[in-house]
């Protein structure tokens, strides 16, 4: 493995890269290559458990900036105000997504007179109680949205992400 | 539990060593420039840039518009006719001056919908299919051919000509392109010589802008770069951020935005300059009203929200403005235009009270659009004005006349041949237009009226279209094409073991008796397939080379980078096989003369096509004169602009723009003379209160044949919506998420509420061509007299309440399309 994939797999701790070796570990055409540790036994991405905030954090039509699953991909948690598609907490309506447009990385902003995300690149909206689904605009996927948890402390953990982050080949970086 | 798509969370990486290859997009008329790449199942690049095709650093987060992030709607598997697995990645090209790398929602998802037995594309049509047993059963290109030769040139023989019609593509992109639309001119009109021809979108053979080609006006005259550098952009009848979305987001914003000033002070220097203004005539407020008053502000933006139909009042009106004002073109009307004193006697007598009152404009409004249109900048620096119309225009009350008034206006005020300027269509599809001449007349005969609901043809060939869902009047088209094709079918169901001689005579007194022998050649089994008796398998964009040019005449190459399945072909070698087998049948029979017709179909490659087309294109707009696929492949997704002049140092030269160095044109008097008789009684009767505006969506194209295969697509637009005003809302007691039925004389189709203010009350807008709710139900038989070109852009109907779409609206959006 590369140096970089060697410290996160560390930190990482029990989670391994699985199924299919992370490209990073295959050696380029033309090289010998290097002594390889993946395992075969998991084909889900080595995602972190995150803490984010705390419900109490929370209040309607914000939304709060944060990372995930790394520092360079940043993320907006919001609390709607009324039920959404996979929101979570108590009314099931607060929700995270991927700050990146699905179209060409623009930085989206959450208003809350739209309840959607709006990219200033090509106007692309996404709508925040409908799993981030497309309402307009060029992206080839819908907003990846975080898969979070809510503990009985009202702690709320991101611990996954479905569909691909803009700018990645996977949402978890070599 | 989500029911939100969303696509993987990793992809492949193409390795250094991947296939590369150069094509544009299978959709819209931008024809945005892509890069395919295509490597073998098991292998994949490394994350370092060294390591990969786009020499991209996947170990990091990419920036905005890295120009090389694979999302994965952009690949998939495909497995090859030997059976061997690729990847396909299919990338917008950052190298193509049209997007620069961006993309649509249609183009972008390319690689979602490629062929796969394992996919959501495996009921791509594979093999030949023939009536048989009662249902569609697989056969062998030899027995589909074998009947469809005898019963065509039985038919032929018996009955003449006109006893063939045809409904096929005429366009370029996905579905068409110069080879394919060569050889099935050639098949219908020197072989057959059938006058009973129609086009995919409509039921005759016509041009859809007759009025532009009597003026002289070729119907893609600018270029891209005049949207750049004009003053003024008029777009009217088209939604371009949703309907032609790069050339709105990469040509006409950045004029919009005022990015283009320095290229205008640059390339027309000696005139003052200014960011550019947008008149938007639709009788919508669309999202590209409110992305274009975003960028431009407020005050460079007038949206004209006309009343369905009414356009010549209103270009008449704007043509009046100009003369009375005296901001017209003295020096081109005389030096390059006829016909002057025509359009002067009837264009410029529309009384501007009358115009106010039917287009429902205001007169500040006329004032501020003609003079954004026409009043000069200095003394001696004209206003630079670009017109560009589609299908709000040409599907309107009165194609050519509607079409003339436009032209008019642009000859009025000088605004062609010069950079900036122009006069022509946005264009839907792309174009690959070059066929031997139509041998019927003008207005052609309504194929669809006479043909097919008439009765008049026996033998129906339909390609790349599905008209039971997407003709006007679609119901009883539908509904006629049920019953006649049944006929056919009842007949060789009674006579149970027929040999294929026997079948032959079957079906002959079947279609004698009122029958219709269906063949439909497709990719998909679509509604109008399923009703055939022979089926034949076509090759789609990527599995053949095909060429096309684009809005600004751009032609290109668009490689093939893996098989066809099956055995499917591409429509060009189909059309040659049933041609080469008609004539072995004349030629046994000794008849010289016919077989005659059907000869010269051999070629053994798509290049071969591709120079036998250039006959066809000489001296239009899409001449390519000498050039060759090599040639091509060099000039990669820039390609050429038509026409091609010469070939120099090994590659054609081309034309930025028509009509620079020269150019004579007419006037075409048009006079608006108020609404068809069929449209004046649906306005006259209280049952049906609501103009049922249509068209396109971003996401979806047309029928939306690859769209239902896409989940990200379908998942977004399960049925067909209907916007409805909140006061009409109230008044129909509808909440988002209804359902309701639209009903008229004519048809009955459901459609899925969304309220929005997007439309005045009395006004709705229905998604066409989903097909799970042909709007063309609704749509009037009343065509153009003069042009046989239907009215699909207003009909009226009446409105009510089915019941809540529960379990399914729940994961839908019905936010507003048309706000920033």
């Amino acid at each position: 493995m590369s140096e970089l994939s060697r410290r996160t797999f560390l930190k990482l701790g029990a989670c391994v890269v699985g199924g299919a070796c992370t490209t990073s570990t295959v050696p380029p055409v033309g090289q010998a290559a290097e002594p390889q540790a993946c395992s075969t036994m998991t084909t889900i991405l080595p995602y972190p458990r995150t803490r984010l905030t705390n419900l109490t954090e929370l209040s309607v039509g914000n939304s709060l900036s944060l990372t995930y699953p790394d520092t360079s991909s940043p993320i907006s948690l919001v609390k709607l105000g009324r039920e959404a598609v996979n929101g979570v907490g108590p009314d099931r309506d607060i929700v995270g997504f991927s700050g990146y447009c699905t179209h060409m990385g623009g930085t989206l902003t959450y208003r809350a007179e739209t309840g959607a995300f709006h990219c200033p690149l090509h106007y692309a909206m996404f709508d925040a109680s409908k799993g981030g689904l497309i309402v307009i605009g060029h992206a080839t996927d819908n907003l990846p949205q975080l898969e979070l948890e809510v503990d009985a402390r009202g702690e709320i953990y991101a611990v996954g992400i479905k569909g691909l982050i803009y700018g990645r080949q996977a949402n978890i970086l070599a | 539990m989500s029911t939100t798509y969303h696509g993987e969370d990793r992809v492949p990486i193409p390795p250094t060593n991947a296939q590369q290859f150069t094509t544009v997009c299978s959709y819209c008329i931008v024809g945005c420039g892509y890069r395919v790449f295509k490597w073998p199942q098991g292998k994949e690049g490394g994350p370092k840039p060294n390591h990969n095709a786009l020499q991209a650093d996947f170990t990091k987060q990419q920036a905005e518009r890295s120009g090389k992030w694979i999302s994965p709607s952009m690949h998939s598997i495909v497995t090859e006719r030997d059976g061997r697995r690729y990847h396909v990645a299919v990338l917008p090209d950052s190298d193509c001056v049209v997007n620069k790398g961006n993309h649509s929602i249609r183009g972008g998802t390319h690689g979602s919908v490629l062929y796969g037995p394992d996919r959501p594309t495996a009921d791509r049509l594979s093999h030949p299919l023939i009536y048989r047993g009662g249902t569609q059963l697989p056969t062998t290109w030899e027995e589909a051919i074998e009947l469809g030769a005898h019963v065509i040139k039985a038919c032929l023989d018996r009955w003449g000509p006109d006893a063939i019609a045809m409904k096929f593509f005429d366009h370029g992109g996905g579905g068409g392109g110069f080879e394919n639309n060569w050889a099935v001119g050639k098949f219908f009109f020197t072989g057959i010589g059938t006058q009973m021809a129609s086009i995919h979108n409509r039921p005759a053979y016509n041009s859809e802008v007759f009025a532009s080609g009597d003026a002289g006006v070729a119907a893609l005259p600018s270029a891209y770069l005049d949207a750049e550098l004009a003053d003024t952009i008029v777009l009217i009848g088209a939604n371009s951020y949703e309907t032609q979305s790069i050339y709105f987001l990469e040509h006409m914003l950045p004029n919009l935005s005022g990015a283009t000033m320095a290229k205008k002070q640059q390339l027309l220097s000696g005139e003052p300059h200014q960011q550019g203004k947008i008149i938007i005539v639709d009788p919508r407020r669309t999202s590209t009203v409110a992305i274009a008053e975003t960028v431009a502000g407020k005050a460079n933006v007038l949206h004209l929200q006309i009343n369905n139909g009414t356009d010549i009042a209103l270009l008449n009106a704007l043509s009046r403005i100009v003369y009375e004002q005296k901001w017209h073109d003295q020096d081109f009307i005389t030096n390059r235009t006829d016909h002057f004193d025509r359009f002067k006697s009837t264009n410029l007598t529309q009384d501007l009270d009358e115009a106010v009152r039917v287009t429902g404009i205001t007169k500040e409004q006329l004032m501020q659009a003609a003079e954004w249109i026409a009043k000069p900048k200095t003394d001696t620096a004209r206003r630079r004005t670009l017109f560009l119309y589609e299908k709000g225009l040409i599907w309107g009350s009165k194609n050519y006349e509607n079409v003339a008034s436009v032209v008019d206006l642009a000859l009025l005020t000088g605004n062609l041949g010069k950079p900036g300027t122009g006069c022509g269509r946005l264009g839907g599809h792309q174009e690959g237009y070059s066929r031997p001449n139509y041998p019927g007349k003008r207005p052609p005969v309504n194929v669809d009226d006479v043909a097919i609901k008439g009765g008049g043809s026996k033998v129906f060939w339909v390609a790349g279209c599905n008209p039971v869902g997407g003709t006007l009047n679609a119901q009883q088209f539908r509904l006629s094409v049920a019953r006649r094709t049944a006929l056919v079918n009842q007949a060789l169901d009674q006579a149970i073991g027929s040999t294929a001689q026997e079948k032959v005579a079957i079906i002959l007194k079947a279609v004698d008796a009122g029958g219709l022998f269906l063949i439909a050649q497709d990719i998909y089994p679509t509604e109008t397939v399923k009703h055939a008796h022979l089926v034949f398998p076509a090759a789609q964009w990527g599995e053949m080379n095909l060429t096309s040019i684009n809005g600004e005449r751009r032609l290109r190459l668009y490689q093939k980078f893996m098989d066809a399945p099956g055995v499917a072909e591409p429509d060009w070698k189909i059309m040659a096989v049933m041609a080469q087998k008609i004539e072995s049948l004349y030629l046994a029979e000794g008849k010289k003369d016919m077989a005659s017709r059907f000869a010269g179909f051999g070629w053994k490659t798509d290049e071969e096509v591709f120079r036998a087309a250039a006959v066809g294109v000489k001296g239009a707009q899409e001449d390519y004169g000498e050039t060759t696929y090599a040639m091509l492949c060099v000039l990669g997704t820039n390609g050429v602009q038509t026409p091609v002049k010469t070939i120099s140092n090994g590659l054609p030269v081309g034309t930025t723009r028509l009509y620079e160095d020269g150019g004579r044109f007419k006037f075409i008097p048009a006079a608006w003379q108020g609404f068809p008789t069929p449209i004046q009684q649906l306005m006259n009767d209280a049952r049906y209160p609501f103009w049922v505006n249509n068209g396109r969506s971003n996401h979806g194209w047309q029928t939306l044949y690859d769209d239902v295969r896409k989940p990200l697509v379908i998942g977004r637009e399960p049925l067909p919506y209907v916007e409805i005003h909140p006061q009409d809302a109230g008044t129909l007691g509808v909440a988002n998420g209804d359902l309701v039925e639209l009903f008229n004389p004519y048809g009955v189709v459901t459609a899925m509420v969304v309220i929005t203010d997007s439309n005045r009350p009395g006004h709705v807008f229905m998604l066409f061509e989903h097909p799970k709710g042909w709007l063309n139900s609704l749509t009037t038989d009343y065509v153009d007299p003069d042009t046989t070109i239907p009215y699909y852009k207003g009909t009226k109907a009446g409105i009510r309440k089915v019941g809540a779409l529960t379990g399914m609206k729940e994961r839908l959006t019905f936010l507003p399309t048309n706000r920033v």
